[in-house]
């Protein structure tokens, strides 16, 4: 039975809607998009005018890592307060999420943070610059970042990814990369879910000739008060090149559906 | 020269957990608290993402042999760090100081390791840094 109903529905399928169906919207893939002009010679040209950020780089250590900044509630005396400024509705999604405990993230599953933890991570990433396209390529969970500098706008009803959305411009030097359109996955800082209001910003410089910052700054009408910046440091080695990272390759940990982490030591 | 020192003990040991708490995994299952050193023979040494696993057989008390599974940072990361797939062999002789497992099972986070008595390992400092 469950055949003939297969067989029937590819029927319908290959056919067309069947008789009277006049008023079904077929939707299908379709060529709507004007194609992007190749490169030219002077477009590549172009890139060697720009900062060389080839090569990989990685967080130093000493310098702020992981997500950025120091934790809620202990900003220096007579500085602003570090950490994220949260609405008191997210404030409390905030304190419910970590009442519950957890004792670790799905990473612990391999699966990868999403922006904007994924930039925070301690292994290196990889700049490529073409023309009108800077790719990120980085080591941790093997993910890669597209930001189009060709002059696109950012979509008006982006798909919710991990990575959202990028488009970059180049101001004097420094690449500013904004990106909307965050999965419900991705956290706006631990414990901290975001809306899909959530814009980040970020600007790529060279601080000298290997070191990079990357300031980052997060706005989310709905969670954050005010925007929330930090800044991190990269340095480039130049004698590196990226490794591949497959999390599921020999994956001992984990954590389960109630938030209790675990490990298989199992030989 | 097969000895890589440590440099800036402290330092170093809060940047590794920091970086490993936003890498992958919390430290959840480990007794952070405590240090704990086991001594044995190595079985086996797994090379492997997202985390390199040296498995230690260790005499018990009760004349037997417990099997010591021994977590480490990834190889991309020790790699980048003086560390190689043959860093450690089965039939070496290892002395690894760990944070042990909370449930009380044979196992552990790589804190440090002596290896046949003359060789240090350490979770280090990039090569390029040194």
């Amino acid at each position: 039975m469950r055949y003939a109903t297969l067989a029937a529905t590819f029927v319908l399928a290959v056919s067309g809607p069947p008789e009277g169906g006049r008023d079904i919207r077929i939707v299908e893939a379709s060529a709507q998009k004007a194609a992007p002009k190749p490169p030219t010679e002077a477009d590549w040209t172009a890139i060697a005018r720009l900062p060389d950020f080839t090569g990989v780089w990685e967080i130093g250590f000493g310098a702020p890592a992981g997500r950025g900044g120091a934790p809620a509630g202990r900003g220096r005396a007579g500085g602003p307060p570090a950490g994220p400024q949260l609405t008191p509705a997210y404030a409390e999604k905030r304190r419910a999420n970590l009442a519950k405990g957890a004792e670790d993230n799905p990473t612990a599953n391999c699966l990868p943070p999403g922006m904007p933890g994924i930039m925070g991570q301690p292994y290196p990433m990889e700049f490529l610059l073409t023309p009108g396209l800077v790719t990120i390529v980085i080591e941790a969970y093997s993910q890669v970042r597209h930001i189009y500098t060709d002059g696109r706008p950012l979509p008006d009803d982006p798909d919710p990814r991990f990575f959202g959305t990028s488009v970059g411009r180049w101001d004097n030097g420094t690449l500013v990369a904004e990106t909307v359109g965050f999965s419900p996955q991705t956290d706006l800082d631990r414990g901290t879910p975001h809306s899909d209001r959530m814009r980040i910003v970020e600007r790529f410089r060279l601080a000298d000739p290997d070191t990079m910052s990357i300031e980052t700054t997060i706005t989310d009408p709905d969670a954050l008060t005010a925007p929330y910046t930090t800044t991190r440091t990269l340095r480039r080695h130049r004698t590196w090149t990226l490794a591949e990272y497959i999390c599921e390759e020999n994956n001992r940990n984990f954590v389960d559906q109630n938030g209790k982490a675990g490990i298989n030591i199992n030989k | 020269m097969r000895i890589w020192w440590f440099r800036g003990l402290v330092i170093a040991s809060l940047a590794i957990t920091g970086a490993e708490l936003s890498a992958h995994h919390s430290f959840a299952v480990f007794d952070m608290t405590q240090e704990k050193i086991v001594t044995g023979v190595v079985s086996k040494f797994e090379w492997t993402n997202p985390h390199t696993f040296i498995f230690v057989d260790v005499p018990n008390d009760k004349g037997a042999i417990d099997s010591w599974a021994i977590e480490g940072m990834s190889p991309n990361y020790l790699g980048r760090r003086g560390w190689s797939k043959k860093s450690v062999k089965p039939g070496d002789k290892i002395t690894v100081t760990v944070r042990p497992l909370k449930d009380g099972k044979s196992g552990g986070m790589f804190v440090r390791a002596l290896l046949d008595g003359k060789t240090m390992l350490q979770t280090g400092q990039p090569a390029d840094q040194q």
